[in-house]
């Protein structure tokens, strides 16, 4: 175990001291979830509420229709485009280029003619939508003025009968203002909650993703480590020491477990102070899982070395093992938007295990439910190590041929 | 210190060790030669316990290799012919890593470490890292790697292979002193002069076996018969070889080019009136003849038939 610890120590010195390839190991990953963090902004953070584009044309300025499109129409889930005759509209309609349309006629005020909603193939629910929207308007309307006629109407036979002047305007409008500010007031009694596991932004999904992808580059460097000792004879030097090659490997092992949980621990720093990220609200589970992650990494490495022949070819061959279990494990598109074949292959794929966890900690989550996911890791390192330890036994005793 | 008994390895089909048979004594330098692929290297890797051998045994302070490795590893100390030193750390941080790989611990390694810095010369350089070091200030940590848990048997591998003159003289200086000292050295070199300074018994080996043993000045004596002939000749023919192979006194005749033929006698003065007559014969022309007393390396091309260096 002592002399795992050494080789482990000296493995750490050396990457320590090789700046380029350190610095490179921590900042690619930080510089590209900020970019893809920033880029993809809009799109995943779009997603939890779609934003309507409704068409609107209202003829030769109906008043009504006005108030409809300049007031009760702004909202921030809502776009609005104008058209400037019906023909424009029926137009955006045919290409889709709205979600629904309405038409506002001259005489809809006086409830003489009705307001045509314009739906768009395959979006009927937007056009029910927009229908829903444009009744609430109207009858609220109707209703407000209906209540100040009668009112208006009562007052007057009520000022008769006692002989009294009033003064039908003032009161008409300040009734009307009263009624149109009791309508429109958003409501305080209103509470917006979500149910269920929250939402992560594209920062933080990002952070996550790059997490995983990055920490599989230290099976790449902890496989070719290993054929570096072999070249440069350094890994006969340590087989004359009387020390078994179990050891050997064991700390080599080590070594690249540390440097890969190190790199984990300053990357989630960096993120967190510099694009603050939120990594969840408890560290804890996310140094859990960075720590199984970072095993799962570490035993790939060893089955890297074990079945490549040389630095290069560890070089190549991990380098695009990386791509793969990267793209698979939607560490560069989100999983949600794969189809079900592949959801189901990146089942396999310990980025994939790590990046769905980390996400589930930033959403919120218990431990039960992280339990698995730590166990998946944890096996699939320790099956890489078991394999890629017998393998490489079995060609150190055949004397590396 | 080492007895090798009949030890074989194969590589497949291939037998690479056909049952070699050594002894080293304790306090012995020990000089092992041999052209490129003669079964050197497999020989060193199997006392180290690199490879394992398939048959025979191999026993070092009477323990056999095969079945106590790891106390054999302590008490061996292995300087390979290539650099094993990690170029980016320092020459103390290599020597005290290699220290505690050997088991040394604390300030017991790292006052080792700064004793071996001073053995090879570079006491002065120990923060230095590997990397900044000229060739042969590198050769001198990779022997002082092999020096920190103070082996009872130095096995050298060409160490003094591509370095300078000055410090292939400290390399010789300090492995004539350890030896003095008492430790035992296994040494192998292609440059003559260096086995022939260190060691007073070796052994050659070609072809996988053990093709001749002992002290130099014997083997000289024995297998080289007494002098040597080199003519420089233009164009011989085989018939010209041929016919110096017959002469009376003549041991052993090998051309290694076809305008350079060594000859193998007892008395070589009394040869060269007969091999200039020979020459007129055959119509060859002898450009020089150099008389020249046998020693390593005539013993080594008359044995082997190559130039160590080939």
């Amino acid at each position: 175990m002592k002399k795992m610890i050494l080789i482990a120590r000296k493995d750490i010195a050396i990457q320590l001291k090789d700046r380029k390839a350190f610095l490179l190991l921590l900042l690619m990953p930080f510089l590209l979830t900020a970019i893809l963090g920033f880029a993809l902004k809009g799109v995943m953070e779009g997603e939890t509420i779609p934003a309507e584009v409704i068409g609107v044309y209202v003829e030769k300025g109906d008043p009504l229709g006005e108030e409809f499109v300049e007031n009760y129409l702004q909202q921030d889930w809502l776009t609005v485009k104008r058209a400037i005759h019906e023909a424009e509209l029926e137009d955006w309609v045919a290409r889709k280029e709205i979600d629904a349309g309405i038409v506002l006629p001259t005489e809809w005020e006086e409830q003489r003619k009705s307001a045509k909603i314009l739906a768009v193939a395959g979006k009927e629910s937007s056009a029910l939508f927009t229908q829903q929207l444009t009744d609430s308007f109207s009858q609220t309307f109707w209703t407000m003025s209906q209540s100040t006629q009668t009112i208006m109407t009562n007052l007057a036979l009520a000022a008769s009968a006692q002989g009294a002047a009033i003064q039908p305007d003032k009161i008409q409008a300040e009734l009307l203002m009263e009624m149109k500010q009791a309508a429109e007031r958003k409501g305080q009694y209103i509470e917006v909650t979500s149910i269920g596991e929250r939402e992560v932004s594209s920062m933080q999904y990002y952070a996550a993703a790059m997490a995983a992808m990055f920490l599989l580059f230290n099976a790449v460097r902890g496989g070719k480590s290993l054929h570096q000792e072999q070249q440069s004879v350094t890994l006969d030097r340590l087989r004359m020491t009387p020390t078994r090659v179990e050891f050997i490997l064991g700390g080599k092992f080590l070594g690249t477990w540390c440097l890969a949980f190190g790199q984990f621990l300053v990357f989630m720093g960096a993120t967190r102070y510099l694009l603050e990220v939120d990594w969840g609200e408890s560290a804890l589970q996310t140094l859990c899982i960075g720590l199984a992650y970072s095993f799962a990494v570490s035993g790939l490495a060893v089955l890297v070395a074990a079945f490549s022949a040389n630095e290069k070819t560890a070089d190549l061959a991990g380098g695009i093992m990386v791509q793969v279990l990267a793209l698979l494990g939607g560490s560069m598109l989100p999983l949600s938007a794969f189809p079900e074949v592949m959801r189901k292959v990146a089942l396999v794929l310990p980025n994939s295990w790590a990046l769905t966890s980390f996400t589930s900690i930033m959403t919120g989550t218990t431990w039960a439910s992280l339990g698995a996911a730590a166990l998946v890791l944890v096996a699939i390192g320790a099956a890489s190590i078991v394999v890629g330890t017998a393998r490489m036994r079995g060609i150190a005793l055949s004397g590396g041929k | 210190m080492l007895t090798m008994t009949q030890v074989k390895k194969c590589y497949g089909d291939q037998e690479v060790v056909k049952g070699v048979t050594l002894h080293v004594g304790r306090g012995e330098a020990f000089g092992l030669l041999g052209p490129n692929g003669a079964g050197k290297s497999t020989t060193i890797s199997m006392i180290c316990g690199l490879v394992p051998y398939d048959e025979g045994d191999i026993q070092v302070d009477g323990l056999s290799v095969n079945r106590s490795p790891y106390e054999i590893k302590k008490k061996i100390g292995v300087v390979p012919q290539d650099i094993a030193l990690y170029p980016t750390l320092s020459a103390l941080d290599n020597l005290l890593f290699w220290g505690k790989m050997y088991g040394l611990k604390g300030a017991e390694a790292k006052n080792r470490a700064l004793e071996v810095l001073e053995t090879v010369g570079l006491a002065e350089r120990g923060k230095d890292r590997i990397e900044t070091f000229s060739g042969g200030m590198k050769r001198r940590i990779n022997i002082g790697a092999a020096l920190l848990h103070r082996p009872e048997l130095l096995i050298m591998d060409e160490p003094t292979v591509g370095i300078d003159p000055q410090s292939r003289h400290h390399i010789l200086e300090t492995v004539k002193n350890l030896n003095e000292q008492g430790m035992t050295i296994i040494y192998t070199s292609h440059y003559m002069e260096e086995v022939e300074f260190l060691c007073k018994r070796i052994a050659i080996m070609d072809h996988g076996q053990v093709i001749a043993s002992g002290s130099t000045q014997e083997l000289c004596k024995r297998l080289a018969g007494g002098n040597q002939l080199l003519l420089d000749v233009e164009e011989a023919g085989p018939a010209f070889v041929d016919k110096l192979k017959q002469l009376e006194g003549v041991e052993k005749v090998v051309s290694p080019q076809q305008s350079e033929i060594h000859l193998y006698v007892k008395q070589g003065q009394d040869m060269m009136a007969s091999i200039v007559s020979i020459a007129s014969e055959e119509a060859v022309k002898i450009r020089q003849i150099k008389l020249k007393e046998a020693d390593l390396e005539t013993l080594f091309l008359q044995m082997t038939g190559r130039s160590l260096r080939d």
